[in-house]
């Protein structure tokens, strides 16, 4: 007793000092008296607030402590051992697995085009030279002397490079020059340039829509739009391909849904392509147009296959449908499909502009064009405001080859009437080539579901992916052994949301006469006939 | 110039411009602070409108330019008439080239250095540590300082938000519900850029025109409103530029490299017309991937049209779900966005840090999948190689060691470190003396070195073709143009110079049978890294002499070296806080106050010799540490850095800036650009 008391005397002692200078510490504190009176008068008024007061701060203190543990419950703690063991244990899947035979062919199959592209190029696997109905040269502007003079020119002013992006000095008087030749021609307040026309929409799409936005879009959009809407994480509902009355009645019933759920106002997208890139097909944009209007909805219109190609000098769609272009919201287009050159645009009014001049990610985070390619893009739109006759050889190329390919019965065409790309598919009637195609499944009238890319009738689809791409190619083949290059529509099997059915594509150009394109078509035709005409 | 009028507000006449420059020398050495800095400066405006402004300082020599056939002075095609006085002293070379120096460059793109001292080679010394990212901490009152701004900033944000709102509705109708339509940009999504942003927007975008060469022409630009619109005042300023991405100078319009583009763009036209996959591969892509597989010592190479795209294609063809990407925390927006796509786990690690690195590997390794806890697929490392807002290396021998050890896939972003390190210039492999193949995929851009635009991937020949076929850009984005592979395949050849053809004998029958023979023994015999087999290059490519031999391009290559650790050392001798590998041609110097930023840029720009500089802050950076960005480049003679290092010095000193080392270890900037070649090794 007395040993024990005479250790802890110190001990308690010590506690004693503490505690004092521990105290005079705190009422040296200014307001430490505030607190004082605080805690000294709650604690008379209601002793039980002290004690809850008391656990609150334990509490909290706990809180803050645990934020820094794991709050994963799935988490199993190892020794160090342990984790070496299933270190050394552990065998990661080759990064790439090799190429089937089937792809391995695909990728000998490219052409590969020695010398420059244009009407007629020379194969460097042949060394012969074909009619080119593959590329898209639909303009003939790759064979203007006048841009590549223009082309020189600017490189002797501008070296190549830009050497930055266009926030930090990549922005050159080129590229505001082309901005609004791009904004005049099409007849927008302004417009924007991206360096790459892929990556275009895939960079506006996600600087508007953001998280619970709502984008209602065609089942049958290119894949650089699905990827914008990938990364978007906006809620999507789709509408039927090119169906615009499937499209009201998802706006109806979005609008229903939101009227549920009462919540507040979001933005809200249409987002669909002018000439699609899958199948040919067009947009009717005057009604598309007035469904946008009276729904409220904003329109963002992919015209990259279009602008350069439709309407009388190459506007696009709203010079073919005569409505002005200050209508769609955003309106992307390619400056490497249209004008021959490489990049892509957002026209739209300056407010749409200006925002994704610090939005748009692809605009921020990359180097801005080359001068020259800028320049050139600038001269192109000239020509084609000047010779409305280059847009009329074309078009008249495409109701010829319209004309030749109509009369093939084996084969479907998806694509509309103006289209520069025509796709060809194989007539699906042919019960020979996939045994599932002889039940005919009953399509029954109910609307497709809004929240799947896949519509109603998908179960019904029947074609068989590998063997009509075989097909295809052997087409494809046999029209380059007659001299005319043609393609398949090349797809990323697999990664796309929806698989689109084979096809060969054919890009027509006004650079071929009217009469060489009907040669060129009718070998594509004799092609077609001969390799489908096997299968019968 | 006919071609591209700019619209001159008639404003522009009337309005006196507070942005004048050229204000005399003498004003800016005695400047104690910010304030009385302006008031000096708009004294220095009034007097210039009244009376004409006399040239402070001739050119302190006339170089012999009609003995030597060096293109000093641009030539008419490619300069501006106003430039020719040289007042800004950054047309003609500040030593004048005796007879026999013969510059083959324009002096304003591609600066003319003819001294042999003011080279290094780009390469880590065996056996020293690789410079961790440190940062270092500016005193207490800077910090909060930083922090009292911005929370002044956006509390009067808000309150002019709070009564314009009331008052003038009008300027808000773009935020606010309208119709029916909800805004495209709500009012608190864009604060940060109305109310912070606009404030410096004077400091970005800024229009140019001509070469973004050794030097870049501004075209000058005033607002009358607070940045809320900017109109172009006619006038152009030539200002020494220190902030494109002109690595290797190789941004210029005369010159081997332009002239072989030139030649393509007369054979080939301007676009190759479609995708790589249907009807747009043409023969100078197959030449182009070959060299640069060389370049980087890889088996195959893939080329993409765009830098950002090829990440952001390629990365979701490399891994899918139930992979996992670890990635450093301040990897690139395109990285990000690449990996979001691929629909990957991804996981975080702290910048460069390989501690941290480890233990995440140890956790995800042994933890496997989230839920399932089934082991990852496959684990991706994606790291840069030389980070473009740190300018920090990554650490690759530490990162060599762990992927031995825990068997994940490595993914180098070469996007600024290819061409700028290395002894060789072939990237950050090379810095380190690390085998390439041993990495798994090295991917980079043109844009940066090679004065050229796009990027590629490269890796062995079985993941590339994959990539060709599986990656996005094969099959629907438009491949890239033949003048922009030109420019790659010609800068990239004189890197590396070509193999010299071998003894050919008299008899013209062995010749021919020869030269066939060692055509393909060529190709088999190029050994990483070193020239380039004139067989590897397209047959109508002449390149001069000085490039084919490859003499240039190891000059340019060690003059960058040398600038880089020349301007690094040197700031941080003036007691800077910089960030960075000392070898980075990016070099980082701290600024932290966001009202130093434009400041520091506007008090660069209107000095004597104008210098062009990047300011960056958040959310580029983190909140407080705003900064300004160097990028050296090759093209910048030793007395260029000189000159950007007196220009820090006195703004530094009039902004506060110098926090790094103490004041008695500073030295005075003359005696730093005295010891250059000293400070340079160090």
């Amino acid at each position: 007793m007395n040993t024990t008391s005479t250790t802890l005397e110190p001990a308690l002692e010590f506690l004693a000092r503490t505690l004092t200078t521990a105290e005079a510490a705190f009422n040296k504190l200014p307001g430490s008296a505030v607190i004082q009176r605080y805690v000294k008068s709650s604690h008379q008024n209601d002793p039980g607030r002290t004690i809850l007061e008391l656990i609150l701060l334990i509490f909290a203190i706990r809180t803050l402590l645990q934020s820094r543990t794991r709050a994963d419950k799935n988490y199993i703690s190892f020794s160090d051992k342990e984790v070496d063991e299933l270190v050394d244990e552990w065998t990661p899947e080759p990064l790439g697995q090799a190429l089937s035979p089937q792809e391995q062919a695909d990728l000998a199959a490219v052409p590969v085009i020695s010398g420059p592209n244009g009407p007629r190029p020379k194969i460097a696997s042949t060394g012969k030279t074909a009619v080119n109905l593959a590329s898209f040269n639909f303009t003939g502007l790759s064979g203007s002397e006048e841009i590549k003079e223009r082309a020189v020119e600017i490189l002797r002013k501008y070296g190549l490079g830009s050497c930055g992006p266009p926030g930090f000095y990549g922005t050159l008087d080129v590229h505001m020059q082309l901005e609004r030749d791009i904004a005049d021609f099409l007849g927008t307040e302004a417009s924007i340039l991206y360096s790459q026309g892929f990556s275009t929409i895939s960079s506006v799409i996600p600087a508007f829509c953001k998280r619970g936005d709502i984008i209602v879009a065609d089942r049958g959009v290119n894949f650089a739009i699905q990827k914008g809407i990938q990364i978007s994480r906006s809620t999507v509902r789709w509408f039927d391909h090119n169906d615009l009355k499937s499209l009201e009645e998802v706006l109806e019933s979005v609008e229903k849904e939101r009227k549920k759920r009462r919540g507040p106002l979001t933005r809200r997208f249409i987002v669909t392509e002018g000439v699609f890139e899958k199948d040919g097909a067009m947009v009717d944009l005057p009604k598309l147009i007035d469904i946008k209007f009276k729904h409220k909805y904003r329109l963002v219109l992919d015209e990259s296959i279009s602008f350069g190609t439709v309407g009388r000098t190459g506007r696009g769609l709203t010079e073919l449908y005569n409505v002005p272009a200050s209508k769609v919201d955003m309106l992307v287009g390619s400056v490497a499909n249209g004008l021959n050159s490489c990049g892509g645009f957002c026209a739209g009014s300056q407010i749409v502009v200006n925002h994704q001049r610090i939005n748009g990610l692809s605009f921020v985070f990359s180097a801005s064009m080359p001068a020259l390619l800028s320049v050139a893009a600038s001269e192109g739109i000239n020509i084609l405001r000047n010779t409305p006759s280059i847009l009329a050889t074309l078009h008249e190329n495409i109701q010829v080859t319209h004309a030749i390919l109509d009369r093939v019965d084996c084969i479907s065409i998806p694509s509309h009437p103006a289209s520069p790309i025509i796709h060809i598919y194989i007539k699906n009637s042919k019960s020979s080539l996939h045994p599932s195609a002889a039940i005919t499944m009953p399509v029954s009238n109910k609307p497709s579901n809004p929240t799947s890319i896949l519509p109603k009738d998908a179960a019904s689809w029947d074609w068989d992916i590998p063997t009509e791409e075989k097909l295809l190619q052997d087409v494809v083949d046999e029209a380059l052994a007659q001299g005319v290059l043609v393609t398949k529509a090349r797809r990323l099997r697999g990664q796309e949301m929806v698989e689109a059915r084979p096809s060969i594509r054919l890009a027509l150009t006004s650079a071929l006469t009217k009469k060489e394109t009907e040669k060129a078509v009718n070998v594509v035709k004799h092609a077609l006939v001969k390799v489908l005409g096997k299968r019968r | 110039m006919s071609s591209t009028p700019q619209p001159s507000s008639p404003m522009a006449l009337s309005k006196p411009s507070f942005l004048r420059k050229r204000k005399s020398q003498s004003l800016a050495t005695t400047m104690p602070s910010a304030a009385s800095y302006l008031s000096a400066l708009s004294q220095a405006d009034a007097r210039a409108r009244s009376h004409h402004h006399p040239h402070v300082r001739s050119p302190s020599s006339t170089p012999a330019l009609s003995i030597s056939s060096s293109l000093t002075a641009s030539s008419d095609e490619t300069a501006f008439n106003e430039d020719d006085d040289n007042t800004d002293g950054l047309s003609l070379p500040a030593r004048p080239p005796t007879s026999e120096q013969v510059f083959s460059t324009v002096h304003t793109e591609f600066g003319h250095c003819a001294d042999g001292r003011y080279r290094l080679t780009s390469a880590h010394v065996a056996g020293t540590e690789v410079p961790a990212h440190v940062e270092h901490d500016p005193p207490y009152y800077i910090l909060f300082s930083t922090y009292i701004s911005y929370l002044i900033l956006i509390c009067l944000g808000h309150v002019r938000d709070f009564v314009g709102k009331r008052f003038y509705p009008s300027a808000y109708t773009h935020l606010i519900p309208k119709d029916g339509y909800a805004p495209l940009n709500s009012d608190f999504d864009s604060f940060y850029t109305r109310r912070l942003k606009t404030r410096l927007d004077e400091c970005f975008s800024q229009p140019t025109t001509g070469v973004a060469g050794r030097t870049i022409v501004l075209l000058d630009r005033a607002s009358p409103d607070y940045n809320h619109t900017q109109y172009f005042t006619g006038n152009r300023t030539r200002a020494l530029n220190i902030s494109s991405y002109n690595y290797l100078g190789f941004a210029q319009a005369r010159g081997g490299c332009a002239d072989a583009v030139e030649e393509s763009i007369k054979r080939y036209g301007i676009s190759t017309c479609g995708t790589r996959l249907a009807g747009g591969t043409s023969d100078l892509h197959s030449i182009g991937e070959a060299l640069v597989a060389k370049f980087v010592g890889m088996e195959d190479a893939l080329i993409s049209s765009m830098g950002f795209a090829t990440n952001s294609t390629f990365i979701p063809a490399l891994v899918g779900k139930g992979c996992l990407v670890i990635s450093d925390e301040l990897n690139h927006a395109s990285i990000r966005f690449g990996v979001r796509l691929s629909g990957a786990n991804v996981r975080m690690f702290k910048h460069n840090d390989m501690k941290s690195l480890e233990s995440l590997l140890r956790e995800v390794i042994s933890q496997g999948q989230p839920k399932t806890h089934r082991p990852w697929k496959k684990i991706l490392l994606i790291v840069e190689g030389l980070y473009s807002m740190e300018g920090t290396m990554v650490n690759l021998p530490a990162v060599m060691e762990l992927k031995k050890k825990y068997k994940f896939y490595l993914f180098v972003d070469e996007a600024h470190s290819i061409g700028a390190l290395g002894p060789n210039g072939r990237g950050v492999a090379d810095y380190f003396g690390i085998n390439p193949r041993s990495i798994d995929i090295l991917m980079g851009t043109f844009t940066k070195s090679f004065g050229a635009a796009g990027g590629y991937i490269a890796g062995n020949k079985q993941l590339i073709d994959r990539m060709r076929l599986h990656g996005h850009a094969g099959a629907y984005a438009e491949s890239m143009t033949p003048a922009v592979l030109t420019q790659v395949i010609a800068s990239m050849a004189s890197i590396m110079g070509l193999a010299l053809p071998p003894m050919l004998p008299s008899s013209s029958a062995t010749t021919l049978r020869l030269s066939s023979a060692n055509s393909t023994s060529m190709e088999e015999e190029y050994s990483h890294p070193g020239p380039v087999p004139p067989t590897a290059l397209p047959s109508w490519l002449t390149l001069p002499p000085a490039l084919a031999s490859g003499a240039e391009g190891s000059n340019r290559l060690r003059r960058l070296a040398f600038n880089s650790r020349y301007l690094h050392n040197g700031l941080d001798k003036l007691g800077f806080i910089t960030y960075g590998h000392p070898s980075s041609p990016i070099v980082p110097l701290l600024l932290f106050n966001p009202g130093k930023m434009n400041m520091f840029h506007r008090m660069m720009k209107d000095r004597q010799t104008p210098i062009v500089v990047v300011v960056v802050a958040y959310p580029a950076t983190p909140l407080v540490t705003s900064r300004v960005r160097f990028c050296v480049s090759a093209a910048h003679t030793k007395e260029d850095v000189d000159t950007v290092l007196r220009a820090c010095d006195e703004i530094g000193d009039i902004l506060d800036l110098k926090h790094g080392v103490k004041k008695s270890e500073r030295w005075g900037v003359d005696e730093i650009c005295e010891r250059a070649v000293e400070i340079a090794g160090m």
